[in-house]
C-alpha cells in the first residue's frame, strides 16, 4: 500500500476528482446545486412574471408564448396554467390570459426581490453586468417578503434597478410605464437612456459590450429600417433597429446636457489637465462612492502627474491630492482637456 | 383619534414622495454630490487662501520621478527591503540571546528552586514553570527583538511616503492576480509578523482585494519561521553538499522556500479572485501623499505600542495554555507511555506518507501559538519518543541547541532523512497561522468562514505539496 507510484496515481486521481466535483459552474456538485432550483414553483413564479410583463407592455399572452418563454412544452405549461387558475392568481378567457389582483400582487413581490437582488449585485459586489440576471433568477423564487424588505433597507430602499427599471414598493405599487423606444427618437433629439430590456440576453450582451446603460445622454443623428445611429456621451454608436428597440429614453431632466466630444481620462498624458464631465454609470456602488468621495466630480480640474514602472496605473492630481488610479477606471471618467476647452 | 390622522397623513406622505422618487429618476444622489462640491467650492475660492508650497511639491514630484521611474524604481526598493531584513536579523541576534539568557538561563532556574522550596508538587511546577512560563519566556525571547527592530523601520518607511509608492509600482503584479497594489505591502509585513501582516491589510480599502491579502498573508515567511528554515537547510541541506558550497546552498534553499511563498501567495490570489472571492465588493484607489520627514519619536511610540506590544501580547495569551499543553501531553501517561508518544506511534504511517513523522505533526499542533517554538518542541518530542538521556531538560520541557551538529544528532537518531529535511521546509512554509494570527484573522474579518478558509487551505496545500514531493521523490530515488 505504501508503494510511490500506487500513492502517486491515487493522488492525481483524487485531485482529478476534486477538479471534476467542484469546478465552479461546470463542476458536478455547483450543477446538482442549479438543477436543485428548478423546481415547480420557480416554474409557477416564471409563468406569473412573463403574463405580468406581458401586460405591462400590452402583448397579450396565450398558452404558445408562456411555454417558448418557460421553455417547457405545450403540455406542461397547460398544467402550470390549470394550477394557476386553481390557485385564484389567473383568469382564463378563451386564448387570453389575464392575471387576478391576487396574482399581480404575487408577480410583482417576484419582480421586487428579482430587481432589489439585480441592484444589490450591481452596487455591493463585483459581479459584471451578465451575471446578474441570472443570479436574480435563482434568488427571486428563495427570498421571503421579510428578507426582502431587509434587503431593500439595506442598501438604501432603491426605486430603480440597474437595468433602469422601476422596483415595486413592498405593498406591490409599480410607476406607470413611461418612456419610448430608441427607434421612436427623431433625427437631432437629445434624450437620456432610462431603461435596456435584459431579456433576450444575447440582445443585451451587445448593448453592454457598446458600452451603453442607463442615465446616458444621447444624442439621435439617424433612424431608419436598417440602422439607428446616434451620439452616446459624444462616442457614435450604430445598432441595428432590432437591438435598438430593447433601449427605452426618456427626457433629460436634472442633468446638465453635455456636449461635445468626450475623452476618457486615460487619454491624458503625464503634465495634461482637464476637466472632469462625470462618471460612467457602469462603476457603480463601492467604487463610484469613492470615486466621488475624493472629489472627482463635474467641474473638477484633474491632472495627470505620474506613471507607474509599466505605465498603469497613474497617479493623478486631483483637489491638492495624488491619487493612483488603474486604467480600466480612469477609462470611465469623462473629461475634456483643458486646451480644447473654449 | 388624532393620531390616526396624522399617521394617515404621513403614509400619503410617504406615498407621495415615493412616486417623486420614481419621477427623479435614479441619478439623484450624483446631482446633490456634484451641487455640494460645487458650492463647497465656490466657497473656498472666495475665502480660503493657500500658502505657496511649490518648492516642496516640485521636490515631491522629482523623488516621485526617481522612485518609480523605469531603471531605479525596482532595485531600489529591493535594496530597501533588503536593508531592512538584514538590519532585523543582524540586530536581533544579541537582544535574542541576552532576553534568552535572562528568563530562560537565569529566571526558569530560579523558578523551579523556588517552587522546590515551597514543597510545590511536581507536577504542579511541571505545568506552571516548565510549560506555561517557559513557553512565554521562550515566545518572549524569540519574538521581542525582531519585532522591535522591524516594526519601527517599517513605520519609517511608510511614515516617510515611500511604501505607497512600493504599492503604485508593484500594481501591475496584483492587477493580473485579482489584487491591490498595497497586498505588496502587507506581504513585506508578513515577513515580519503575519498577525501584523493581517492587521496591515486595513490599508486596502476595497472588501474583496482586503480578504485575499489575510487570506494569503499567511504565505510569507514569518520572523519564527526563519530560524527553523536556516536551521534544517544548515543540517539537512547543507550536509547533503560538498562543505565549501554547503553555506551557499543551504542559504539558496531557504531563499527558494521564500519566493515559493511569495509565488503561492500570488498563485493563491488569482484562485480566490475567480473563485472563492469573485462576487465580493471591489474598489481600487491608492493615495500617493506627500513625502514628509520622519516623526522618530511618534513613530518609535506608535510602532511599539501599536505593533509590537499588540502582536506579543496576544502571543503570551496563546502561549501560556499551550505550554501547559506541551507539558501535559509529554508527562501523562497512558498505560506507562506518555500520551504524546501515544499520538507519535498512531499518526507514525499516516505521516510516512506526506514524507513526514508523528513528532513533526504533534509539534505543529501544540506549539500552534507561535512558530518560533516549533522546533524546541520538535527536539523534546523527539528525544522523550527516542527515551535519550542527557540531553534537554527532562520531560516536556522545551530545548534548543547551540550547535547545529547536535540537532542534526538528535534528529537523525528520530530516524530523519533528507526528504524529511525538505518536507519540513516546505510544511513550515505551508501550513496553518498561528493561533496569534488565526484570532486576528477573526477579528479583523469578522467571518468564521474566512478564517477557517485562511487556516486550513494551508495545511491541505502543504499536505498535497509534501505528499507529491515524497512520492516523486521516493520512485527517483529507488
Amino acid at each position: 500500500m505504501n508503494e510511490p507510484l500506487t500513492l502517486l496515481l491515487i493522488g492525481v486521481l483524487f485531485l482529478l476528482l476534486m477538479f471534476i466535483l467542484l469546478q465552479p459552474t461546470k463542476g458536478i456538485i455547483p450543477t446538482i446545486r442549479r438543477n436543485k432550483s428548478a423546481n415547480q414553483k420557480a416554474l409557477l413564479e416564471d409563468a406569473l412574471k412573463f403574463i405580468y410583463n406581458c401586460e405591462y407592455n400590452n402583448i397579450s399572452c396565450t398558452l404558445n408564448s408562456i411555454a417558448g418563454n418557460l421553455n417547457i412544452s405545450a403540455d406542461a405549461a397547460a398544467g402550470i396554467v390549470a394550477k394557476l387558475q386553481n390557485m385564484g392568481m389567473i383568469q382564463v378567457d378563451k386564448e387570453y390570459i389575464a392575471l387576478t389582483s391576487e396574482g399581480r400582487s404575487y408577480a410583482l413581490r417576484v419582480i421586487r426581490v428579482h430587481r432589489l437582488w439585480e441592484k444589490f449585485l450591481a452596487d455591493e459586489t463585483s459581479m459584471t453586468e451578465k451575471e446578474w440576471h441570472k443570479a436574480a433568477e435563482e434568488i427571486e423564487h428563495k427570498l421571503s417578503d421579510e428578507d426582502a424588505n431587509k434587503l431593500a433597507a439595506q442598501i438604501g430602499n432603491p426605486v430603480f434597478d440597474p437595468h433602469g427599471d422601476p422596483i415595486p414598493t413592498a405593498k406591490g405599487e409599480i410607476p406607470e410605464k413611461v418612456g419610448k423606444h430608441l427607434t421612436e427618437m427623431k433625427p437631432g433629439e437629445m434624450a437620456t437612456i432610462i431603461h435596456i430590456e435584459d431579456e433576450p440576453h444575447t440582445i443585451y450582451s451587445q448593448i453592454v459590450a457598446e458600452g451603453l446603460y442607463p442615465g446616458m445622454q444621447i444624442r439621435m443623428n439617424e433612424v431608419n429600417d436598417k440602422r439607428v445611429k446616434f451620439e452616446a456621451n459624444g462616442d457614435e454608436c450604430i445598432l441595428s433597429p432590432l437591438i435598438a428597440k430593447s433601449i427605452t429614453i426618456g427626457p433629460i431632466k436634472l442633468e446638465k446636457p453635455v456636449e461635445g466630444k468626450l475623452k476618457p481620462l486615460s487619454s491624458l498624458k503625464v503634465g495634461e489637465k482637464g476637466i472632469v464631465l462625470g462618471i460612467a454609470k457602469s462603476l457603480r456602488g463601492q467604487q463610484r462612492r469613492r470615486l466621488m468621495d475624493l472629489g472627482i466630480v463635474p467641474g473638477t480640474e484633474i491632472e495627470a502627474e505620474l506613471e507607474s514602472v509599466t505605465g498603469d496605473p497613474v497617479a493623478y492630481r486631483v483637489r491638492g491630492t495624488t491619487i493612483a488610479l488603474r486604467k480600466n477606471q480612469a477609462d470611465k471618467i469623462y473629461l475634456v482637456k483643458e486646451e480644447e476647452r473654449n | 383619534m388624532n393620531t390616526t390622522i396624522t399617521a394617515n397623513k404621513k403614509e400619503i406622505i410617504i406615498a407621495e414622495a415615493n412616486k417623486l422618487r420614481w419621477e427623479l429618476g435614479e441619478n439623484l444622489h450624483d446631482i446633490l454630490m456634484e451641487n455640494i462640491y460645487e458650492n463647497a467650492t465656490e466657497i473656498a475660492k472666495k475665502t480660503v487662501k493657500y500658502p505657496d508650497t511649490k518648492i516642496a511639491f516640485s521636490f515631491d514630484r522629482q523623488l516621485d520621478k526617481i522612485l518609480t521611474s523605469k531603471y531605479f524604481g525596482f532595485p531600489i526598493m529591493f535594496l530597501m527591503l533588503g536593508i531592512v531584513f538584514w538590519l532585523t536579523i543582524q540586530g536581533a541576534n544579541y537582544p535574542s540571546s541576552l532576553l534568552a539568557n535572562l528568563l530562560v538561563d537565569t529566571i526558569h532556574p530560579l523558578l523551579k528552586n523556588f517552587a522546590g522550596s515551597i514543597n510545590l508538587p511536581w507536577w504542579l511546577t511541571g505545568v506552571l514553570i516548565d510549560g506555561a512560563y517557559l513557553a512565554m519566556a521562550w515566545v518572549v525571547s524569540v519574538m521581542l527583538p525582531p519585532m522591535a527592530i522591524f516594526f519601527p523601520l517599517y513605520t519609517l518607511l511608510e511614515d516617510f511616503g515611500y511604501l505607497p509608492r512600493v504599492a503604485f509600482n508593484m500594481d501591475p503584479l496584483y492587477k493580473k492576480v485579482g489584487a491591490h497594489g498595497r497586498q505588496a505591502l502587507t506581504m513585506a509585513m508578513g515577513f515580519g509578523c503575519n498577525a501584523a501582516g493581517v492587521i496591515a491589510t486595513r490599508v486596502i480599502d476595497s472588501p474583496r482585494e482586503r480578504l485575499i491579502a489575510i487570506i494569503t498573508n499567511n504565505f510569507s515567511l514569518c520572523n519564527g519561521r526563519w530560524p527553523t528554515q536556516i536551521l534544517i537547510a544548515t543540517v539537512f541541506i547543507g550536509s547533503a553538499v560538498p562543505a565549501y558550497l554547503a553555506g551557499i546552498v543551504s542559504a539558496a534553499a531557504v531563499v527558494f522556500i521564500a519566493v515559493l511563498g511569495i509565488t503561492f501567495s500570488l498563485l493563491v490570489s488569482w484562485f480566490l479572485s475567480r473563485t472563492l472571492l469573485k462576487g465580493e465588493a471591489s474598489a481600487f484607489s491608492l493615495e500617493l501623499p506627500p513625502y514628509r520627514p520622519p516623526r522618530i519619536l511618534q513613530t518609535l511610540y506608535t510602532s511599539l505600542i501599536d505593533r509590537t506590544i499588540f502582536v506579543l501580547w496576544r502571543a503570551i495569551v496563546f502561549a501560556i495554555p499551550a505550554g501547559m499543553v506541551i507539558w501535559l501531553v509529554a508527562n501523562i501517561t497512558i498505560d506507562g507511555v506518555s500520551v504524546a508518544n501515544h499520538f507519535i506511534q498512531w499518526v507514525n504511517p499516516v505521516a510516512f506518507i506526506f514524507g513526514l513523522n508523528g513528532v513533526i505533526l504533534l509539534a505543529y499542533i501544540i506549539a500552534i501559538p507561535a512558530n518560533e517554538i516549533v522546533i524546541p518542541t520538535i527536539l523534546m518530542l523527539t528525544v522523550a519518543n527516542l527515551g535519550i538521556q542527557g540531553v534537554g531538560a527532562g520531560s516536556g520541557v522545551m530545548f534548543e541547541l547551540e550547535s547545529a551538529n547536535d540537532v542534526a544528532a538528535i534528529l537523525q537518531a528520530g530516524g530523519w532523512t533528507l526528504l524529511t529535511g525538505i518536507n519540513l521546509m516546505l510544511f513550515s512554509l505551508l501550513h496553518n497561522p498561528c493561533s496569534t494570527t488565526i484570532y486576528t484573522i477573526y477579528k479583523e474579518t469578522k467571518s468564521v468562514k474566512w478564517t477557517l478558509v485562511s487556516t486550513f487551505l494551508p495545511i491541505l496545500m502543504g499536505l498535497t505539496v509534501t505528499f507529491f514531493v515524497t512520492q516523486i521523490w521516493r520512485l527517483l530515488g529507488n
